[in-house]
């Protein structure tokens, strides 16, 4: 059961790695969980991951990879947690509260891209 | 074949206007043979690069505002649209028919409008049922969302979210589009923002309730900011109806006895043409958070229920723009001065 999921920082380091399996020198960033510190991703979606950086690195004009992980849903729901701290650093008192947040979507990064492929699966289209 | 559509463009209305928004009649779309979601890919297309929040009209049919007010016309589909790219799951919505029951008669007092020769047989549409807000399901919003732009409360409140622009259009501004009348434009201000949470209790409304009921009912306040309601969407331009059009079809609700902070909601725009009209206001309804933001605007009971010299039906409408309340730095512009009619290849 422990490789059903990935821990966040292998992650970071396997597909930074897969980035380079080809050629050291291919440039590579990753951003989109800059807030999220400590988390598990689903590991069969981390190899496809992984095989696919692998497979677009293959292309010979292309010299760096950039991976964003973006929200499926723009509209993301949150809860506020409002913390009323005490002198002594504990926390006395907290109100909850939503916030929605809606954000720029996928097409953001499709703009001018002459070839997409989609892989995405139980996506409506 | 070409698509008419009409559009708002970015940096209409003296500059006022921050992005673009479109507008497609119906009976076009059916003239085009397209399906309405076609339709708006076809002015995706024809943006090319650029982006739109794109509605989608039905001028024979009725909706109703967020304080309960029905108005002629209906947005029956919205999208978001940018680099001709609609988001196959966010990035359109269809919005219901509902159909007439007594029973919304009897739990939405408000709908009794719907009754009388001004709107009687006229299909409704307010909101998404839950089939047409399909994977929307862990959503609070009514909105779609492609690129940058997203196009939200069933095609009443547009954004770029990338430049974290915004524009607010009241459904009796969209009529005046798609007839080509007069609208005024400016900041919504305090009051349109405290006015815009005084909304009523529906199924499937054009921004609260579902397959149940809205929680929120006429005289109290969806916003319940206390102080801040009157801040919330006071710096966002506005595209509104000419007051003296907002007076008409509110005294349409007063005129069958519909009782603000009862069966209508409590903005400031609706109490105030109840007073100067001498129409009962039910003040002890309204809750005491949407007092605080009443009070906050200058509407307060006191003011409500002081003696005025009451106003006939003539004299309320020619004198709207000194009754309600609302709206800065606005100006009037006649629709065809800032409303392009654009037609697309299909």
């Amino acid at each position: 059961m422990k490789f059903m999921h990935t821990r966040l920082p292998d992650f970071y380091t396997k597909i930074e790695a897969a980035a380079k399996k080809r050629n050291p020198e291919t440039g590579f960033s990753v951003s989109g969980l800059e807030n999220v510190k400590t988390a598990k991703l689903a590991s069969l979606r981390v190899g496809r991951v992984e095989d696919e950086i692998s497979e677009i690195t293959e292309d010979d004009d292309i010299k760096k990879v950039e991976v964003v992980l973006t929200t499926d849903n723009p509209e993301t729901l949150y809860t506020v947690v409002i913390k009323g701290i005490q002198e002594d650093g504990t926390c006395k008192k907290v109100i909850l509260e939503n916030m929605m947040l809606s954000a720029p979507t996928v097409e953001t990064h499709l703009f001018g891209v002459k070839e997409v492929i989609d892989r995405r699966t139980n996506i409506k289209k | 074949m070409k698509l008419k559509y009409r559009i708002i463009p970015k940096g209409a209305a003296d500059g006022t206007v921050p992005l673009n928004w479109a507008f497609i009649d119906k009976k076009d779309i059916l003239e085009a043979g397209l399906t309405d979601l076609e339709a708006c890919k076809v002015i995706g297309k024809d943006l090319g690069e650029d982006c739109a929040a794109v509605n989608v009209m039905d001028m024979d049919a009725i909706t109703v505002t967020s304080d309960g007010i029905i108005a002629n016309g209906a947005v029956v589909g919205v999208a978001s649209v940018d680099h001709g790219m609609i988001n196959p799951s966010y990035g359109y919505l269809n919005i219901s028919e509902i159909p007439y029951s007594d029973q919304m008669i009897q739990e939405e007092p408000h709908m009794r409008l719907w009754l009388t020769d001004f709107y009687k047989g006229k299909k409704l549409f307010r909101g998404p049922s839950r089939a047409d807000r399909g994977n929307r399901s862990p959503n609070n919003e009514n909105m779609t969302m492609s690129g940058r732009i997203a196009n939200n409360n069933c095609g009443s409140e547009v954004m770029n979210m990338v430049e974290m622009t915004e524009i607010l259009a009241p459904f009796f501004g969209q009529y005046e589009i798609m007839t080509g009348g007069e609208v005024i434009i400016g900041l919504a201000g305090p009051v349109v923002s405290v006015g815009i949470g005084m909304v009523v209790s529906e199924r499937h409304g054009r921004v609260f309730g579902g397959d149940n009921l809205g929680s929120y009912r006429a005289g109290m306040t969806a916003h319940n900011s206390g102080i801040y309601a009157k801040t919330v969407k006071q710096d966002y331009p506005a595209i509104a109806a000419p007051k003296n059009v907002l007076a008409e079809y509110t005294l349409r609700a007063l005129d069958i006895g519909l009782i603000p902070g009862r069966h209508i909601g409590s903005s400031p725009a609706v109490l105030c043409l109840a007073k100067a009209y001498g129409k009962e206001i039910d003040c002890d309804n309204i809750a005491s958070r949407a007092w605080i933001e009443l009070e906050s605007v200058g509407i307060t009971r006191e003011f409500l229920e002081s003696p005025s010299k009451v106003m006939t039906r003539e004299e309320v409408i020619a004198n709207a723009d000194k009754i309600i309340p609302g709206m800065e730095d606005a100006k009037k512009y006649a629709v065809a001065d800032i409303c392009e009619i654009r037609y697309a290849e299909v």
